[in-house]
């Protein structure tokens, strides 16, 4: 009973301090690595559809993690392959591969809030925030998709470059998972990140379906979440520009 | 007013022919000058627009001339607070069936935040798949207009001459026909920056970087930002600067259009005041009633002085609408021609109306009316009624009138040659050159009535009578002769001025070519050799060389970098091995210590050109920017080199790689080992490289004919203004002629009446305008040499830096001789008709 006591007041507390609260999100989803392999569908305005499959893998955890992004499907991008490089005080580093040209190319700062290759993720949503490079304002407690989540308010902070001037997060109150993102421009909505089919694999609560909606194109990407796995062993030579260079 | 409607109209609508006659005067002086300076216009508002337009937002250019730099300055700009964004640019132009197709290598991750990309279709989307068009290679956007011309959609084929020979790219978007897309005139092409590197063979470099400023950031502050980050090896200029280098390069045309624009209106003003003499003459009656009425001298001179105002103001509207006309149909040539000279891509769909230069146009028309009608009615004012009746006085020329122009002229010639004798600066030069030009012409009518003297007992030995009367014609009346003699002599000595100058240049080019053009083969990547769009691979001069038959390969990469804001073309080779083969005796320095140097590094050999533009020297240091810094060097020398209008200077190759980072060829210069074939090693070398690369192979001879021909294109557009002038002073000969019979209408009914035959009389015409084009001709092969001196001065001080010998045009003279008889004799033959046909008895009457 005690126990349980305590574990609420914990939680008050932690509720009273957004910062707290994205930390606990970052804190419960580490992970030393993981995989996963993406179903990407993007849904135009006209219900145009296109579909593209990745390879995801990730070394490290918030702000301090390296990923590589490898498409596999439509047969023209194969071997496409993004790295990215996150670091805790600063944007991340990106870079971009193309086996037909033999090229690599790096992935500018300004240029992160360009679509994601025809999808309705930008450059920047792929980042990991770094609880340290934002402000946070814990606006109150809202009921979203049947869970109790905590409405929590996001501003660069100086140092940050964003296409967003604040966000919105949804963080259920349960699991400390988010449930969804808004990120605007002044007063414009710019794109909304549901979470959603939330599952626990290896103690870390992760959700299998990603939504955006670009409000501006009204164009909507769904990412899908297969063959996931925590912990697999990587080594930091796989997340160089040679180690995209590799065929697949 | 009243007057004007009283005695000018009727006169007018008496005299249509003549009165068309003198417009046409105006009309072409003004057509010419509106038309050039249009076309001019347009070509530099074509190229600022293009500019405008491609850098969109862009508020800032990052560049470092021609040359290009390596990819890692993108990092060095983009990491800058100030800099909001920077976008990657790589342009070229590829010759399509539908023109010239200009495309533009883009990174498309980052580049919609400078450019817009407005898409056909409601789609927002660029492209189908942005991912699918970064991975391959052969992605393509294209713009409405070309799609539209080339029958194209998206998912087309689309087949295009590159760096690998003939390749199929995929349309992998359609832009909508506004904003970027309307650039070039609608040919237009996107296409990712890395694959465009390596299609146009342009390695690891980039052309330029556009890029936008953080907000709150000024254009000035940024610049010097970026300035100090780069340091003094790029320019960070403002996209509109590129036009003023584009001017600056242009700057040749630019003046020879002037100076051609100026003799048009000279020659047109001489035709107005021969017109307006001729009115006179035949108006004094008219004048001396006036006169005899109570008008005033001042009412006399007033009105003629509006009717020359009203006629400049109704030629030089026309002659804006001819000009316009003119400008359009010159556009074409003059965007070619400055694509195959300077290798830069200019497209003008359609031509640049200046208000202001329509105004300014029409203002100097009515100037030149005015000036040309200052005269004639300031002797209108002068005419003494009593005296009004008394025919033939005014034609003559009165001695003490000859006397105080031969004394005017003798001070202008004074004048000239003290003012450049004096001082070389052009504050000296160009009021020499214009007192010359007025002493040609303040000497013209002495000179007309002598010449005229001279050729009367050669016409009397040939044609008794018809030569009498034909040159006592010219010498009775000389206002109603001098003035198109003049005009004649103006407009020839502007065509052998320029054509002992375009002789000169032919006759250097062809001299220095003889000893710098001596390879067997050139080998180039594109049909034009000025061209940058495409360059070849370093390893290329390896493959070359293990040719059958191939004895050396010598590189050149050859693009402007700017020196002192102004570019100059920069020639890298090898120097020592191309001093090996030629021989060139320089015109500042030591030949074998300025190659010993060069080939070392520790020097620069520049263009006699550029050391005569810039007042370079040897021993002076070239301070040249390159993207690894400001390389300054000393000039070793000079010699005489026309790789470039606005000077060059060559350095040795392994300096230019290392400043440059860039090992590419524009061009292989191959010598051919003795006992081969030089076809044989040609043939072998497209057999080699045809299907995988773009390639021409020139023979040395080929090569020659090529820069001739580009630089008989280049005088094509002097050519098309001289052919105007001739056509003015011709237009001077159909007036005077007209006059003639009108003047001489009762001696050559009496003629007719005393026996004449009618071909007696034809041929009395015949032989009176042929005789003014021959004094035309000789005053004008004399003006022309004078004009020669000039027009070789200006080029070496202000054009081209040409050391140019003084060489007389002799087989151009004989040309232009049976050219302007044939002409002045067909324009005598309507009037001649008209006098023969003219009814005796008026005749007999007239006056």
């Amino acid at each position: 009973m005690s126990k349980w006591i305590a574990f609420l007041l914990a939680s008050c507390a932690l509720g009273q301090d957004p910062r707290q609260i994205v930390e606990e999100v970052q804190r419960r989803n580490r992970s030393t690595s993981q995989r996963y392999e993406g179903t990407l569908t993007v849904t135009s305005a006209k219900s145009r559809v296109t579909q593209k499959r990745w390879r995801y893998e990730r070394m490290g955890s918030f702000g301090d993690s390296k990923a590589a992004l490898r498409f596999l499907e439509p047969p023209e991008v194969k071997g496409v392959a993004l790295l990215v490089h996150n670091h805790r005080d600063r944007s991340s580093d990106q870079w971009m591969w193309t086996p037909e040209l033999q090229r690599d190319r790096r992935i500018a700062l300004q240029d992160r809030s360009t679509r994601f290759f025809g999808t309705d993720f930008s450059f920047e949503d792929l980042e990991e925030r770094d609880a340290g490079q934002f402000d946070y304002k814990l606006l109150g407690e809202e009921k979203l998709d049947g869970q109790m989540c905590w409405k929590l308010e996001s501003r660069p902070r100086q140092t940050k470059r964003s296409q967003y001037t604040h966000s919105y997060l949804w963080v259920r109150q349960d699991l400390y998972v988010y449930v969804m993102v808004e990120g605007y421009k002044d007063q414009e909505l710019l794109r909304r990140i549901a979470y959603r089919d939330y599952e626990n694999v290896k103690g870390l609560w992760t959700a299998r379906l990603l939504e955006v909606l670009d409000t501006k194109r009204r164009s909507r990407t769904t990412m899908k979440l297969e063959k996931l796995e925590y912990g697999v062993p990587m080594k930091d030579e796989d997340f160089t520009l040679q180690a995209l260079r590799r065929p697949l | 007013m009243k007057l004007l409607n009283l005695l000018s109209w009727p006169y007018v609508r008496k005299h249509k022919l003549r009165t068309l006659l003198t417009l046409a005067g105006i009309v072409l002086g003004v057509a010419v000058f509106t038309g050039m300076h249009t076309a001019n216009l347009t070509m530099q508002s074509a190229f600022q627009r293009t500019v405008d337009r491609i850098a969109g937002k862009a508020q800032l250019q990052v560049s470092a001339g021609e040359t290009g730099f390596p990819e890692d300055v993108l990092e060095r700009v983009q990491s800058l607070r100030e800099v909001s964004a920077a976008a990657p640019v790589i342009e070229a132009a590829l010759a399509t069936p539908q023109g010239t197709l200009l495309v533009l290598g883009v990174d498309m991750t980052g580049d919609s935040s400078l450019r817009e990309y407005n898409l056909e279709g409601d789609d927002e989307d660029v492209i189908d798949d942005p991912l699918i068009f970064l991975a391959q290679p052969d992605s393509m956007i294209v713009s409405k207009q070309f799609a539209a011309r080339s029958g194209l959609g998206r998912g087309s084929k689309l087949a295009l001459k590159t760096m690998g020979g003939q390749k199929t790219f995929i349309v992998r978007g359609v832009m909508k026909a506004t904003g970027l897309a309307t650039v070039f005139g609608g040919n237009l092409a996107i296409m990712d920056i890395y694959a465009a590197q390596a299609v146009f063979g342009r390695g690891r470099l980039f052309d330029r970087i556009d890029v936008g400023l953080s907000e709150g950031v000024s254009v000035r502050e940024g610049a010097a930002k970026l300035q100090a980050l780069l340091g003094p090896g790029f320019q960070v200029e403002q996209p509109q600067s590129r036009g003023a280098h584009f001017e600056s390069m242009a700057r040749g045309l630019t003046v020879s259009i002037n100076l051609a624009s100026l003799f048009a209106l000279l020659i047109g003003v001489f035709i107005i005041y021969n017109s307006f003499s001729i009115a006179i003459t035949q108006r004094r009656g008219e004048i001396g009633v006036l006169r005899a009425l109570g008008a005033s001298r001042g009412q006399v001179r007033g009105l003629f002085l509006l009717e020359s105002v009203v006629l400049g103001v109704a030629g030089s509207l026309l002659g804006v609408a001819a000009g316009l006309a003119l400008a359009r149909g010159v556009v074409p040539g003059l965007a070619a021609t400055l694509q195959d000279v300077f290798g830069h891509a200019v497209s003008a769909s359609d031509i640049t109306i200046s208000p202001p230069l329509a105004a300014f146009s029409v203002f100097i028309g009515v100037m030149a009316s005015l000036v040309g009608g200052y005269i004639p009615a300031r002797s209108a004012a002068s005419v003494d009624p009593v005296k009004a009746l008394q025919k033939g006085r005014n034609q003559v020329l009165s001695e003490g009138e000859n006397r105080w122009r031969r004394r005017a002229a003798l001070i202008c010639i004074a004048l000239s040659a003290a003012l450049i004798g004096f001082g070389d600066a052009n504050a000296y030069f160009y009021p020499g050159y214009l007192s010359g030009i007025a002493s040609l012409i303040l000497l013209s009518p002495s000179m007309a009535m002598w010449l005229a003297r001279a050729l009367r007992p050669v016409l009397k030995t040939v044609w008794p009578v018809e030569g009498a009367l034909a040159a006592d014609s010219l010498i009775q009346a000389p206002r109603r002769t001098s003035a198109t003699v003049t005009a004649l002599m103006l407009s020839l000595a502007l065509a052998v001025g320029f054509a002992g100058v375009s002789r000169g240049i032919y006759d250097s080019l062809i001299e220095w070519m003889r000893h710098t053009l001596n390879p067997d083969l050139y080998v180039s990547p594109s049909r034009s050799i000025t061209a940058k769009t495409f360059r070849f691979p370093a390893s290329m001069a390896g493959e070359l060389r293990s040719l059958e038959g191939v004895e050396e390969v010598q590189p050149v990469r050859n693009a402007r970098v700017m020196i002192g804001g102004e570019p100059v073309m920069a020639v890298s080779l090898d120097i020592g091995a191309i001093a090996r083969r030629v021989r060139v005796k320089p015109v500042e320095g030591d030949r074998d210590e300025m190659v010993r140097l060069a080939s070392e590094g520790q020097g620069v050999i520049i263009s006699d050109n550029l050391s005569l533009m810039r007042g370079i020297h040897r021993g002076d240091i070239l301070e040249i920017p390159s993207p690894r810094g400001l390389l300054k060097l000393p000039v070793l020398g000079s010699s005489v080199d026309y790789s470039d209008q606005q000077g060059s200077f060559l350095i040795d190759s392994k300096l230019f790689q290392r400043y440059w980072g860039d090992d590419t060829a524009n061009l292989f210069r191959i010598h051919v080992k003795t006992g081969y074939s030089r076809e044989k090693v040609r043939q072998r070398i497209l057999k080699k490289w045809s299907g995988s690369h773009e390639i021409f192979v020139y023979t040395n001879e080929g090569i020659r004919d090529y820069i001739l021909n580009l630089t008989g294109q280049w005088f094509g557009l002097t050519y098309i203004q001289l052919a105007v002038a001739l056509i003015v002073a011709i237009l001077g000969i159909v007036n005077t002629l007209t006059v003639s019979i009108t003047d001489r209408r009762r001696e050559l009914g009496v003629l007719q009446a005393v026996g004449g035959l009618r071909n007696q009389v034809r041929r009395t015409i015949w032989l009176e305008a042929v005789s003014i084009g021959v004094v035309g001709l000789v005053m004008g092969a004399g003006a022309g040499l004078v004009m020669i001196y000039f027009n070789l001065h200006m080029l070496h001080r202000d054009l081209g830096g040409l050391r140019l010998d003084f060489t007389v045009p002799y087989a151009f003279m004989a040309a232009m001789t049976p050219v302007v008889i044939l002409c002045s004799f067909i324009s005598a033959l309507w009037p001649a008709e008209s006098a023969v046909r003219a009814s005796l008895v008026e005749s007999l009457e007239y006056e």
